[in-house]
């Protein structure tokens, strides 16, 4: 499965660990800048996230330009205008996004404004529409899932023309990530499970499908160990910082691998479900992903094989006979599930989320092969497969 | 003295051939471009899954192939019966979809069946530049464009996974469209 060919880059210094947060102020004034614009959500906010944010920057030379915290879930253009508009009025000289998916791709799109000038953000839309580096960066990330935070693509929706527009570009990168425990501490179980689950997806994706490479390989591997060793433990105990930050390194680690590797199947059914019945992209990547990997199996027996050891450890892949290894592999990624569907109702079925009707599998096989991930799986997949994985995943 | 000179000489052979080499795959790809844009345009014409592909791009939907800096290049436009028009020259708007090779050899590579386009992508030797979806629709109508004009063993090289086609769609769907070329070019 190794490829000839490949590109690798991630240029987000990453400052990972205790007391990360303090690293901020120093990290901005070596990028001259000491006024960022916080940009975060509301919810974000009310679990005292940005005090925490803001207490650690207190020691040091910065001081906060705004906080924009109106972010919502689906970020629209709209919604990027006006905190440009706040980042402006105030003379801010740097953009720090304190939240998950949604409020980092908005703070991209702030950036790209602030960076390049004007309102408009659909001359830069596409990919590598911009030419030159942006204003500092940082991304202060409080789900550990997404990967946001050391990826290059921000999408962002324009709700006149009904659509969502991708950029993609060198310059969206952030300068730095900084991945502190105080920031996931207070994660509720459910939302720690399905985001969880979202990078062991990237991480599983990234290692399976058609644009995995040695340095990719590396890091979802580990990423794969990390979320296995450390998910239940961290629902057992919601407190332990040591376990919590093992998961936020997971979730970039799975954000650097599947940013140079891109995703397959799982994402594609995932982006559709998501979109047509506004389900969270976590619980969506649990659901579909044994399904998926079980439809690539001919395509990725030896990869999923080696996974079984990131997965449940070198005494159950030593015990497990070499041929029926991917099997266990797909196995153990069943009880997981199940244990998160036991723990926190995350569920592993289409039915079990009480949200997808069966007269909509036709629609999602077709949004499903039409999704740009598609490109990237193992296996070639047709709509009648998209549509028998989907009636798999029924339940 | 004689060493020096042989070496340059080799220099220089290596380098005209180099140019040669560089020159004749140009002519290949311009050439392949022009194939594929006339049998796309004729496959739309005449089989029904190229055609249910196109009925998801709007009207006057423009679909640009180039090889970076600056060509060959190949367009096509969907007319109003739903069909695509090859275009032999550069359009005069943005196209709505461009699929660009970074490189000549990237785009010889992939037209002389070395590498699949599933992989050229995977590689990243093609920048897309415009609706992601749109993309994944066009390289499955060349999917199948390749399918039904190219021998099996050639196809096998182009494509993820060679589909089920039984062979009496492959020859009759291959015969009308190469039919429907011979037709579009005396035109």
């Amino acid at each position: 499965m190794t490829q000839s060919f490949y590109e690798f880059f991630c240029p987000v210094k990453l400052i990972s660990g205790v007391a990360a947060l303090e690293h901020v102020p120093y990290e901005l004034s070596v990028r001259s800048a000491s006024k960022p614009l916080i940009i975060t959500d509301k919810g974000v906010r009310g679990a005292g996230l940005v005090d925490i944010a803001l207490e650690a920057f207190a020691g040091g030379d910065l001081k906060v330009g705004a906080i924009y915290d109106d972010v919502p879930p689906d970020s629209s253009l709209d919604v990027v205008r006006r905190a440009a508009q706040l980042y402006r009025d105030k003379g801010c000289d740097s953009i720090i996004a304190i939240g998950g998916g949604s409020v980092i791709d908005t703070s991209k799109g702030v950036n790209i404004l602030v960076s390049e000038g004007g309102d408009d953000l659909h001359q830069f839309s596409g990919a590598g529409n911009l030419k030159r580096p942006l204003k500092p960066f940082f991304v202060i990330p409080t789900t550990a899932g997404t990967g946001s935070e050391v990826t290059l693509v921000a999408v962002i929706s324009d709700p006149e023309k009904g659509v969502k527009l991708p950029f993609t570009s060198h310059f969206l990168y952030p300068d730095a990530a900084i991945i502190d425990p105080r920031m996931t501490l207070t994660l509720p179980p459910h939302i720690t499970a399905a985001t969880a689950m979202d990078a062991m997806t990237h991480a599983i994706e990234a290692f399976t499908c058609m644009g995995k490479n040695p340095m990719s390989d590396a890091y979802a591997l580990a990423a794969i160990k990390k979320i296995s060793r450390n998910l239940i433990k961290v629902l057992d105990n919601p407190k332990d910082v040591a376990g919590r930050l093992e998961l936020a390194e997971a979730s970039t680690m799975a954000g650097v691998a599947f940013s140079n590797s891109m995703v397959g199947l799982v994402h594609s059914l995932g982006h559709s479900l998501g979109a047509l019945c506004h389900l969270p992209h976590g619980v969506c990547m649990n659901l579909f992903l044994p399904y998926v990997l079980e439809n690539n199996l001919d395509k990725i027996r030896e990869p999923l094989a080696e996974i079984l050891l990131a997965l449940a450890g070198p005494e159950v892949y030593a015990s497990t006979p070499a041929d029926v290894r991917a099997e266990v592999a797909i196995a153990k990624i069943r009880d997981l599930r199940d244990d998160l569907h036991k723990r926190c109702n995350l569920p592993r079925t289409l039915q079990e989320t009480g949200k997808v009707e069966q007269s909509q599998l036709e629609k999602l096989a077709d949004m499903a092969i039409n999704d740009g991930s598609i490109i990237y799986n193992p296996s070639q997949v047709s709509y009648e497969d998209a549509l028998a994985v989907l009636k798999r995943a029924w339940g | 003295m004689s060493f020096n000179f042989l070496i340059r000489a080799g220099a220089r052979l290596t380098m005209l051939l180099s140019k040669q080499r560089l020159a004749a795959k140009r002519a290949y790809v311009t050439a392949m471009l022009q194939v594929i844009g006339r049998a796309l345009e004729a496959a739309s014409q005449e089989d029904e899954v190229i055609r249910k592909e196109i009925a998801a791009f709007p009207e006057n939907f423009l679909f640009e192939m180039k090889i970076l800096p600056s060509g060959p290049s190949l367009a096509l436009s969907k007319n109003a019966r739903g069909e695509f028009d090859y275009l032999g020259y550069e359009p005069n708007r943005k196209p709505d979809l461009s699929l660009q090779f970074k490189h000549l050899n990237h785009a010889f590579m992939v037209l002389t069946f070395q590498e699949g386009t599933a992989r050229s992508f995977t590689n990243d030797r093609v920048l897309v530049d415009g609706d992601v979806a749109y993309a994944v629709r066009l390289v499955r109508c060349l999917d199948r464009l390749e399918t039904l004009i190219l021998p099996k063993l050639l196809a096998q090289r182009a494509l993820k996974a060679y589909p089920k086609v039984p062979l009496l769609e492959k020859v009759t769907g291959g015969a009308r469209i190469y039919g429907r070329l011979a037709l579009n070019f005396v035109r």
